[in-house]
């Protein structure tokens, strides 16, 4: 077996260690960057930000004022800490449900897809 | 065994005698004559049409209608032998208690007595339908598959039982199914092609005298009877009140002009929500009939009396129909959802849903006479039909109600597809199930008949079926009118005896 040439052996190298970063670091390097917004805090509690987004806007056409720091701030409030899911629970339970285009979801994460929406 | 008598062979002119006249050869009609069948009361059943579909006879139904947009007259209904449970679909279930109380927030409701009244009589009517035994809401005992889990709330998971079905199809066609059983009633004969043209009051319009009969080959008799049932169903019966106008030139029973009004029918709307299961397919007795301890059953989603009771809501029976794919927001609303509650929705299944609402009471849903004759010279009814905002609101607002429990479960969510007044009319269709143009009330300025459906001041005219609902409920009304029906037949033994 012929042995590879030094030259073959630093190309070969080269893609190798290309290939090792773009595992490890792609995912982060290629995620959509989103402009920072004043509510950063609570829209990384959302799952698909561009989806959620897309239900936010839907929420906003049925909602006629929306003051997006005034939400915010009581989104924090209503969170406090607490698992997203608990408190989803707990709007439920609690009837604090909201519609967007006929979809009835839970107050709370009606109001973030809404923030997402604003911020994008 | 009797056999039935033509009545287009009767020589004109002919006087027939009997105790009791039953007006009207449907499911009530046929079931008042088995309740008195070991009476000494001497009846006669007389009903419009033979032992099967007639052109000429169904024409005679004909009529107009303005305002929401409705069946047809002669559509929506049978005229022969076992009237409209020639073409019913055999959904069984009896009333709540709530459905028979006045409620300040509803204008009309309520009727003159408690549930308990008929409810002694539902096995006998249960038992006329066919429809198994009584099993209900206790099906979930015996059903395979778990039922949707709703979070604590104002709707539940409840069943319908079926009438006898046929080769998986038809349900229990009373004329066809009873025909025998009559002709073995001793002092009952059946007429059939008998139309009853007249009710004709004493001068004192204080009692029936006598009915005038027609037939479409031009034949006339009389039947001078000590008592008689009108049990047309609810648009036929209204028609032959206000049409027998030679003494009281309103109409019979129809002093203060209640005779025609509040007609009701339950309106189906279609596709009214997209209901999402993030478990995946429902347990199949939700979507299709299923066999369940001797009974066939379908489960839906009814709202419990005591949320009734709570907020104001009108009664409704939503099922789940068939499948469907949702679009990019909706999919998008799940994942969004899914996630935020922490489940797993990858298997999720959507699905179509459909529903029969209850209407409130409305003086203006009314029927009046026209102009224009049929072929026996009655005149022709015109329907003036109409929904309110409210009604679907009513029904929105349980809708409402539902999507919140599913969610308090995390066991699935719910989109309202119907918003405007023109989106609910679009896919509008109705139940066929006519009820309340002579209803039911103990004083006559609010209703055509009293407690034991005699028209209020004619004590020997009853009006019998669905037509003297007072309020509705949702419940498939024929079971009901049966259970009606029976406590009439008991009414009527005493009163001959």
């Amino acid at each position: 077996m012929k042995l590879p040439t030094r030259r073959q052996a630093v190309i070969g190298g080269g893609l190798l260690a290309v290939a090792a970063v773009a595992a490890l670091e792609g995912p982060r390097l290629l995620r959509k960057r989103y402009a920072p917004s004043p509510y950063d805090d609570l829209l990384r509690l959302l799952d698909d930000r561009d989806a959620d987004a897309q239900l936010g806007e839907a929420v906003l056409a049925d909602r006629g004022d929306f003051d997006a720091d005034a939400v915010a701030e009581e989104l924090r409030a209503r969170l406090a800490g607490r698992p997203l899911s608990d408190v989803m629970r707990e709007d439920a339970q609690q009837g604090r449900v909201t519609e967007a285009d006929g979809w009835v979801l839970p107050e709370t994460l009606a109001l973030l897809c809404a923030l997402a929406a604003k911020a994008s | 065994m009797r056999a039935f008598i033509d009545a287009r062979t009767v020589p004109s002119g002919t006087l027939l005698q009997p105790d009791l006249a039953i007006i009207g050869g449907g499911p009530v009609g046929i079931s008042l004559a088995l309740a008195l069948a070991n009476s000494p009361i001497r009846m006669v059943l007389l009903e419009s049409g033979g032992m099967s579909f007639d052109a000429k006879t169904q024409a005679l139904y004909r009529g107009s209608k303005t305002g929401t947009p409705y069946l047809s007259l002669e559509g929506s209904r049978l005229r022969y032998l076992g009237g409209s449970t020639n073409h019913w679909g055999g959904w069984c279930r009896p009333l709540d208690e709530i459905d028979f109380e006045p409620r300040s927030w509803l204008p009309h409701s309520g009727w003159p007595f408690a549930r308990k009244e008929i409810a002694r009589f539902f096995p006998h009517a249960q038992s006329l339908c066919e429809a198994g035994p009584a099993i209900y809401d206790r099906a979930g005992l015996w059903a395979d598959g778990a039922p949707i889990a709703l979070g604590e709330g104002g709707v539940a998971t409840r069943w319908f039982q079926f009438s006898k079905t046929r080769g998986g199809v038809l349900p229990t066609h009373f004329g066809e199914r009873y025909a025998d059983d009559l002709k073995r009633i001793p002092r009952l004969g059946v007429y059939l092609h008998a139309n009853v043209t007249g009710l004709r009051l004493t001068q004192d319009a204080a009692r029936l005298d006598h009915l005038d009969v027609a037939t479409l080959n031009g034949r006339h008799f009389t039947v001078k009877p000590k008592i008689a049932v009108v049990a047309l169903g609810a648009i036929e019966s209204a028609r032959l009140l206000l049409a027998s106008n030679d003494v009281m030139a309103t109409g019979v029973g129809n002093a203060h002009d209640l005779v025609g009004r509040f007609f009701a029918d339950h309106p189906i709307p279609r596709d009214t929500a997209t209901l999402v299961v993030f478990g995946g397919a429902v347990a199949p007795y939700y979507t299709d009939v299923q066999t369940i301890h001797g009974a066939v059953m379908r489960a839906g989603f009814i709202p419990s009396e005591s949320y009734r009771r709570a907020q104001a809501a009108m009664d409704s029976s939503t099922t789940i129909e068939n499948k469907v794919e949702l679009d990019d927001l909706g999919k998008a609303a799940l994942a969004a959802t899914a996630a935020a509650l922490g489940v797993d929705a990858s298997n999720a299944q959507a699905y179509s849903l459909g529903c029969g609402m209850e209407i409130a009471p409305d003086p203006e849903r009314r029927l009046t006479l026209e102009g224009e004759r049929d072929a026996l010279g009655m005149p022709r009814l015109k329907l003036a039909m109409r929904i309110a905002d409210s009604d679907f609101a009513h029904f929105r607002d349980t809708l409402k109600e539902l999507a919140r429990q599913l969610l308090a479960a995390r066991s699935g969510m719910l989109r309202l597809n119907l918003k405007t007044r023109e989106e609910w009319l679009a896919g509008l269709d109705w139940g066929n199930h006519h009820m309340g143009t002579a209803r039911m009330h103990v004083d006559p300025r609010q209703g055509v008949v009293d407690a034991n459906s005699a028209v209020h001041g004619i004590s020997n005219l009853f009006v019998a079926g669905s037509a003297v609902f007072p309020t509705y409920g949702a419940a498939n009304p024929t079971m009901n009118l049966l259970a009606l029906t029976l406590r009439l037949a008991e009414h009527l033994r005493v009163v001959l005896r």
